[in-house]
């Protein structure tokens, strides 16, 4: 029976009188395994990079992992942003109407999305469908003692498996997210023909107006590191994985975990260099 | 091509009822394993505030940054800046984001735990000595959920509004007194809120809980359930905010 079903009850406050060392200690342990995590994924970004620059990689794999995620998750990414777009009118509406200025719905609506929360949540999904997808393929393989094999056949996993699907992850987070934002805007053209009555070919000509070539690019680089992210987190995860099916699950459960939180730091890093330019 | 995705997803949307008309009637009948429902509580609860805290903590200063950027240059006034920042944080981010967050890190971990079970045959295990997998093990990871998913939502809007209040100060040196200003805040903002966090509270868990107990297949299938669990559960929450938005907009829009 697993740890769920029967039950081994030691709460977290059975240690009442040494609570606040414990606390203390436990803060410290986290940091600690935070910081060796970080090390170690700094180490595993080192060597996917050794074998990018000069490439030494896979190229079929490449071609092969980019077209595997790509039509994995197009649809996915499509549909979120659908809904994604017309969340956003839906929220700036209220606003826009409180000014008077409905003209200015088009702006409120998708300079957010292709920003900031269509990026992230293309992400969120990405690392859900690929990375998560990913993880649990190479923890297979490692559970199963293929990754094993390979170095026994003196094959570089990092060349023929990480290498490879790190940048195929790059190049479809980047690709997904043009995708996506196509998607978004038309469903911000729909929700706000519905729900406001605007004209969707007036919808557009108010974009163009006010929405700047650099809108889209600021995205779009987020989406590239992002998705590098993603890459060294679900790659890390699982060829870290061990002890069968419940070591696959639970390596698939740190990647994505690993990935959302990856996400936001580098939005917050990538933001705040580029200081809304 | 489209028929057997439409058949697919036909399946899905009636296993998913099935699953969420039993463990609903399990639970209205109170028919709950108190010591796991406590230990899921402390799992889901617990354990997902460090994690709410460092993502929303950059969500919120995100927000700010983006914004107060975007008033700098349009209106040089940031006065707009914390009303508005709350009010779109309490009906929409803190529901949603919060709720994609949880999605990553509960619904994965319930259907990672189920998934193993499911492969490692220790749900027919449990059918054998005459045990209901739904009773034993969904309905405790349902209530808890239910109960700890809205208030990690809470949870996940202050740590927002936090780093946003401190990113207005730091940044843009706003004082904490003007960021902090609910006066664009309305009861129809907190309730679209509060009915989103309670209906993704029941989303998660079930949603990643079917994912989960469908498992075939080894480590392989473990994975694929898990990668499901995250996919269905996200993609969820992201249609039923869209239904809520419609539905309750006369509640937020006054």
């Amino acid at each position: 029976m697993s740890a769920a079903a029967s039950e081994p009850s030691s709460g977290p406050a059975s240690n009442r009188g040494r609570g606040l060392l414990a606390a203390v200690a436990g803060l410290g342990r986290a940091a600690l395994d935070f910081a060796r995590e970080l090390g170690a994924l700094a180490l595993f970004f080192a060597r996917i990079l050794a074998r990018l620059v000069p490439p030494r990689f896979d190229r079929d794999e490449l071609l092969r992992a980019g077209e595997r995620f790509g039509w994995q998750s197009a649809p996915i990414v499509a549909v979120t942003a659908l809904f994604t777009g017309g969340i956003m009118v839906m929220q700036s509406l209220p606003y826009v109407d409180q000014l008077q200025a409905m003209r200015l719905l088009p702006w409120a609506a998708s300079f957010a999305t292709l920003r900031e929360v269509g990026p992230v949540l293309i992400g969120l999904m990405f690392s859900g469908r690929v990375g998560s997808n990913n993880t649990a393929e190479l923890g297979t393989m490692v559970v199963t003692e293929q990754v094993d094999a390979l170095r026994l056949l003196a094959i570089d996993p990092f060349q023929l498996l990480v290498a490879p699907r790190f940048l195929a992850m790059v190049v479809m987070m980047v690709a997904l997210t043009i995708l996506g934002d196509a998607f978004a805007v038309l469903g911000a053209m729909l929700t706000a023909s519905a729900m406001a009555g605007m004209e969707m070919f007036q919808f557009v000509m108010l974009m163009r107006e006010q929405i700047t070539l650099s809108d889209l690019a600021s995205g779009l680089v987020k989406a590239g590191f992002f998705g590098a992210s993603i890459a060294v987190v679900s790659c890390y995860f699982g060829l870290r994985a061990q002890g069968g099916a419940v070591g696959v699950g639970r390596a698939v459960n740190a990647s994505v975990v690993g990935s959302a939180v990856g996400i936001v730091v580098l939005d917050g890093l990538v933001t705040v260099v580029m200081g809304g330019g | 091509m489209i028929g057997p995705v439409l058949r697919r997803a036909w399946r899905e949307v009636r296993e998913l009822t099935a699953l969420v008309l039993r463990a609903s009637a399990l639970l209205l009948a109170m028919r709950l394993r108190r010591a796991v429902f406590v230990r899921q509580a402390y799992e889901v609860g617990y354990r997902s505030v460090s994690f709410l805290a460092i993502t929303m903590g950059f969500i919120g200063m995100i927000m700010v940054l983006q914004s107060g950027y975007q008033a700098a240059r349009l209106i040089g006034d940031y006065s707009l800046l914390g009303p508005a920042f709350i009010q779109l944080l309490v009906r929409e981010f803190a529901p949603t984001i919060g709720a994609m967050m949880l999605a990553t890190r509960v619904g994965a971990g319930i259907a990672a735990e189920l998934g193993s079970m499911a492969v490692t045959e220790q749900l027919d295990a449990l059918r054998l000595t005459g045990t209901d997998p739904v009773e034993e093990l969904v309905v405790p990871r349902l209530a808890a959920c239910a109960v700890m998913v809205p208030a990690l939502i809470v949870l996940a809007g202050a740590f927002s509004e936090l780093a946003g209040l401190l990113t207005a100060r730091l940044v843009f040196e706003v004082p904490y007194a003007v960021f902090w200003d609910l006066r664009l805040l309305t009861y129809g903002d907190v309730i679209v809120g509060a009915a989103k966090a309670v209906v993704f509270g029941l989303v998660i868990p079930l949603v990643s809980a079917h994912a989960g107990l469908g498992a075939q297949r080894g480590s392989e299938g473990v994975g694929l359930a898990t990668t499901r669990a995250v996919i269905n559960t996200s993609m969820s929450i992201i249609f039923l905010d869209f239904v809520l938005n419609v539905v309750l907009y006369p509640v937020y829009a006054r």
